[in-house]
């Protein structure tokens, strides 16, 4: 006879350990997390998250690795660094999630949520060639490539009359040092490969 | 000991009335000096008590009037301890009172009681407490009660209570537990709801420290008869918005960032040794933790070195059933000495 699998979730004890890797990685302690919630209420982006930085600490806690490398909120992710600031243990989430967005691009799960993967691949993009972001070009692209061509329209109108939004980005003076900036860090990381 | 031996105790808040009651009680000589004009310490300013919404005020009019028969007892008010030391046997301090007038007296067993201070929680910028008027701190906030109830200010109307304000805090605050805030907190937003009904209140908590007798039956009726909200989830931040302060924090049972608007948020901030503490354990010797509480010496709760015992919140957070029980516990270590072998 099968055994159908439980639909309850189950802790693995077997499970290698996240919480003793980042430890070891990043001398980072999540065993200091008194489950406050500190972090997620005052968090810049918390309310658009799937899940708050509580949350990922209690991922990290129960070894849901799979689901820390594919949540989104490990791309939009401000890294503000809020949640280090006004947590009571001092645990500097922005840095985890940096380790943890290396780790989503060594196992290439960074184009779980694709229209993310765009947004980065286009900025970066737009960096390498002027050295800064045109915000109003970046935008349209973004819809663009994602097909969602009225999106964040409203936004646009309003950002670009209060004068936020250039329509011509200005360029970096010295793209040489630039470039040569790119260079090293694709050479160096396979993470930051070239956007195909 | 001679019969003259007289124990000197610093600090006339509840512990060191105690210890002075007894003693007095016993027949033995004490002096109280306390800095203040007032006995009773913190127990003088607050509104209301746990666990039995008894008046505070009521308990220490019984005890100063219980101490007011003791032939043997002196009570120095307005006059603080500011100079301590012993020589052979004899401690020899110097004190100061409140018109400038400085003097000194002998004794020969000492009960520090100085108690607590309470953290100063503008420390977090995210708080607004020393920015905004309408955050106070826990001892404030018995003020406003008391405004309230002498027809002097009215409550406002929403009210959120923030718990482990300094305490459970290694990055800005303290470690520890301040253990008496669960309390006074449900007490505090309890005795609001009784004042005015219609307003609401909100504590916001990690979790709630109820261990004593009595104590989780306080907080459950403040929870299920007086209607006050616990939310689950430490505040991250207060702004203002459109005159009234705006909550954010995250509900951590349900998981999701939220927010509330309320008139007055009540910091409880975390319970941290008084200066003046620090200072006679400095002069005496005393051995105090890290974070300048006096420590006990193995195998006493209330003895820290030959001849020195202290009691209530000097020594750490505790409520004042503690605090009294420390006092008369500090007094029998007193006698004890003084009356060495017995008396025939
Ligand atoms: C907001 C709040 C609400 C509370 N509510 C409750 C409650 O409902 N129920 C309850 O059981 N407990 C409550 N407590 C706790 C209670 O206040 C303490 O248990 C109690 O005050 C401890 O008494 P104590 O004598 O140790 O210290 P204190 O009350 O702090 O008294 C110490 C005294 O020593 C004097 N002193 C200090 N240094 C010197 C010196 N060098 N020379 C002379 N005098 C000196 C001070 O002036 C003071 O009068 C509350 C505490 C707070 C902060
Ligand atoms: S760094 Fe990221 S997780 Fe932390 S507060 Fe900012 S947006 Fe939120
Ligand atoms: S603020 Fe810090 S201690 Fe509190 S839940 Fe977040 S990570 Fe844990
Ligand atoms: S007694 Fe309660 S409010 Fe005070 S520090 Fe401890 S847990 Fe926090």
């Amino acid at each position: 006879m099968m055994l159908t699998e439980s639909p309850i979730r189950r802790l693995d004890a077997k499970a290698p350990g996240l919480a003793e890797e980042l430890k070891r990685d990043l001398d980072i302690d999540i065993t200091r997390c008194l489950e406050c919630g500190k972090c997620s209420g005052g968090c810049s982006y918390a309310h658009g998250f799937d899940y708050t930085p509580r949350k990922m600490v209690q991922l990290i806690k129960l070894e849901e690795r799979g689901k820390l490398l594919r949540m989104r909120a490990l791309w939009t992710c401000l890294s503000c660094q809020l949640c280090l600031d006004r947590c009571p243990s001092s645990i500097d989430m922005p840095r985890i999630l940096d380790y943890l967005r290396g780790k989503a691009y060594a196992e290439r799960l960074n184009d779980v949520h694709p229209e993310i993967e765009k947004f980065y691949e286009i900025m970066l993009s737009d960096i390498r060639n002027n050295g800064r972001i045109s915000e109003t070009l970046m935008m349209a692209r973004f819809n663009f490539a994602t097909r969602r061509y009225f999106s964040n329209a409203d936004l646009g109108m309003k950002l670009f009359f209060k004068g936020k939004l250039k329509l011509f980005g200005p360029k970096t003076k010295n793209l040489n040092s630039l470039r040569a900036l790119f260079a090293k860090l694709l050479f160096r990381s396979p993470a930051e490969q070239e956007p195909s | 000991m001679s019969e003259k031996a007289t124990a000197l105790i610093i600090g006339g808040g509840i512990a060191g009335m105690e210890a002075a009651l007894k003693l007095g009680q016993g027949g033995y000589r004490a002096v109280l000096a306390e800095k203040d004009h007032s006995l009773g310490g913190t127990v003088s300013k607050l509104c209301s008590s746990f666990p039995r919404w008894e008046d505070p005020q009521d308990l220490l009019r019984l005890k100063e009037q219980q101490l007011q028969s003791l032939e043997t007892i002196s009570i120095l008010r307005d006059t603080e301890i500011t100079g301590i030391e012993k020589k052979k046997g004899t401690f020899h301090a110097t004190w100061k009172n409140s018109s400038g007038e400085e003097g000194a007296l002998n004794a020969q067993a000492v009960i520090v009681a100085t108690g607590f201070d309470l953290f100063d929680a503008s420390i977090y910028g995210e708080y607004g407490y020393g920015i905004y008027p309408g955050v106070v701190n826990s001892l404030e906030f018995e003020q406003v009660l008391k405004d309230h109830t002498d027809g002097k200010a009215a409550l406002p109307r929403n009210i959120a209570f923030f718990k482990c304000v300094g305490s459970r805090d290694r990055s800005k605050g303290h470690p520890y537990c301040s253990k008496i805030c669960c309390m006074y907190t449900a007490k505090q937003a309890g005795t609001a709801k009784n004042l005015s009904p219609e307003s609401k209140c909100y504590v916001f908590y990690m979790d709630y420290r109820a261990a004593g007798k009595e104590y989780e039956e306080f907080v459950r009726s403040v929870i299920e008869e007086k209607q006050v909200r616990y939310v689950r989830g430490r505040p991250s931040k207060v702004v203002m918005e459109k005159g009234q302060l705006l909550v954010r924090f995250e509900d951590t049972l349900i998981g999701a960032p939220m927010e509330v608007a309320v008139d007055m948020v009540v910091l409880a901030s975390a319970v941290i040794p008084k200066p003046a503490t620090r200072r006679l354990a400095e002069m005496l010797g005393l051995k105090t933790d890290e974070y300048g509480f006096i420590e006990a010496e193995y195998g006493s709760a209330v003895k820290a070195q030959e001849n020195i015992f202290f009691a209530g919140g000097c020594g750490f957070a505790v409520e004042t059933i503690g605090a009294s029980a420390q006092g008369a516990a500090a007094a029998a270590e007193v006698m004890a000495l003084f009356n060495k072998g017995g008396k025939p």
